[in-house]
């Protein structure tokens, strides 16, 4: 069943958000007014459901219905989904009292670019689970940790459709969820259990997708930033956002199990040195050779310091 | 390349008379350049169970007081140096050293495979694997029973935890040879994939057979 319309806020309102929360970002009035802009299409259409199998497959269906382009930026949003997963089709928790969505992102970053889109969505939730007054922690890549307990889990994949390619992101946030199936009891939290209150949903959807806007856009800047530079004085240092993004993870230091498919292969154990500033993973094994890593994920064997 | 076009003899020759692979070294960015080892030195690859031992460190090239040190990726010995441009600015991409790699018989079939396949780069450096319907095909009766075609999707992507379709292009044909392994790691523009146009299959086998007959 659609229930266009009734989240209680148009996209005017969003936009509103994001540019009252700019001003608090630290980056001159012009870059700030730009980020705007390249974010400002989040939310710019949004399709609510009471039920669905996966958002993401409603976004499929959006890409391959005939005669229709769906635009840059249209959310799904489920107040339940039945069907829901996450990578290497972990099955994920998502009853009512989640925010479950999915949002439509057009591929016209350049490739160095896309591959901090991942980093922008993971910082967009834990920016917003920070807001309602839960300190979240994030581990690489996008993992949004309380007390290493999951809080929001995400899901980025790329469909193509022709010419066009298309960025899906899945985003699970749990907000009024009082308890969990025991398989889960260990592992995952909620906002409402972690400050023993319940939230506004739609307060949470309308910050979400103003976090959004501000980081996706944020990606997009800097990318104009690298291209108005001059190729040969490009440098590699750090950008903003993974700045930004270190600065709300507990990854660096920790000592971690790496593997693609961690929980059905580790491959290995070492500490994590930091990032590059690719994004990519920094560990030091235990002969102390150093090794990056692009992809993949780890899980936590060691308490965080602190 | 056809059947017909195939001269078994000159390439077996080559290869013979020169069981090497030349592997040519160039600037990886613009910067000043410092050898790190003279010619006739030998050098090792990178090793290590993921890949994560560097290899002989051959040259370091500082951009904005940055240095980075490149290492060997295939082992040898040094055969050529510019020597000229030690403690000189570079440009990306400029020649700087050569390793002389010794060629292994599965390497020589390899290199002769590759002349004749249709081979698929890696587009980015990051994790590769078959989607679950390919996959799934390969383990139950064998690489060679996929037809590929352009624009079918053939591997996926996987970097900073986005899965991305990557859908072939080139020339039709059969699932050939795999160049990595499910989850591995691989650089961008290193082969993926090779596949072999359909009435090529039987010059291939034919090139495997005589090589493994015939090299010592």
């Amino acid at each position: 069943m659609i229930r266009t319309g009734n989240h209680g806020f148009g996209h005017e309102r969003i936009l509103a958000l994001s540019r009252q929360e700019a001003a608090g970002e630290g980056v001159p009035r012009d870059t700030a007014a730009r980020i705007l802009r390249y974010g400002a299409p989040v939310g710019c259409e949004i399709e609510h459901f009471s039920l669905l199998d996966r958002c993401l497959d409603r976004l499929r269906q959006r890409i391959e219905a005939r005669g229709e382009v769906p635009p840059t930026g249209l959310v799904v949003r489920a107040d339940e989904l039945v069907a829901a997963s996450g990578r290497f089709q972990r099955a994920w928790y998502a009853p009512a009292g989640g925010l479950h969505l999915a949002l439509l992102w057009a591929d016209t970053l350049l490739a160095p670019f896309s591959r901090f889109l991942p980093f922008a969505i993971g910082l967009a939730c834990c920016e917003t689970v920070h807001r309602f007054g839960v300190a979240a922690a994030l581990r690489w890549v996008n993992d949004v940790l309380v007390r290493q307990r999951k809080i929001a889990g995400i899901l980025c994949e790329t469909h193509a459709r022709g010419e066009e390619r298309y960025h899906l992101i899945g985003i699970g946030l749990n907000v009024n969820l009082d308890g969990f199936p025991a398989h889960l009891q260990q592992t995952a939290t909620s906002l409402c259990l972690e400050s023993g209150q319940a939230f506004d949903l739609e307060e949470v959807f309308l910050v979400l997708l103003a976090r959004l806007q501000w980081n996706l856009g944020w990606v997009h800047e800097l990318e104009r930033q690298w291209l108005a530079e001059d190729a040969p004085s490009r440098s590699e240092s750090f950008s903003p956002l993974l700045k930004k993004w270190l600065s709300l993870s507990d990854t660096p230091g920790r000592r971690v199990v790496y593997g693609f498919d961690v929980e059905r292969q580790p491959l290995y154990e070492a500490r994590v040195r930091g990032l590059d500033p690719a994004g990519g993973l920094e560990m030091e094994l235990a002969d102390g050779t150093l090794v990056t890593e692009y992809s993949g994920e780890i899980r936590y064997l060691d308490a965080p310091c602190g | 390349m056809s059947a017909e076009t195939i001269h078994f003899d000159e390439i077996f020759e080559r290869y013979r008379s020169d069981p090497y692979d030349y592997v040519e070294m160039h600037a990886v960015h613009a910067g000043t350049v410092r050898f790190l080892v003279r010619e006739q030195d030998r050098v090792e690859a990178v090793s290590g169970e993921w890949k994560h031992i560097p290899g002989t460190p051959l040259y370091e090239i500082t951009r904005e007081r940055n240095p980075k040190v490149i290492t060997a990726a295939t082992n040898g010995m040094v055969s050529w140096i510019n020597q000229d441009l030690e403690g000189q600015f570079v440009e990306t991409g400029t020649h700087l050293l050569t390793i002389r790699h010794p060629l292994k018989k599965r390497e020589i079939i390899e290199a002769i495979l590759q002349e004749v396949l249709h081979l698929f780069p890696a587009p980015e450096r990051a994790r590769y694997f078959f989607p679950p319907e390919i996959q799934g095909r390969i383990d139950q009766k064998g690489a060679r029973s996929i037809v590929v075609r352009p624009g079918d999707e053939i591997i996926t992507m996987s970097l900073m935890k986005r899965d991305t379709p990557v859908y072939y292009t080139g020339e039709p044909g059969i699932l050939h040879s795999i160049y990595f392994r499910p989850g591995d790691s691989v650089d961008q523009g290193v082969p993926l994939i090779g596949i072999c146009p359909e009435e090529k299959l039987s010059v291939v086998q034919k090139i495997i057979t005589r090589v493994k007959a015939e090299w010592e």
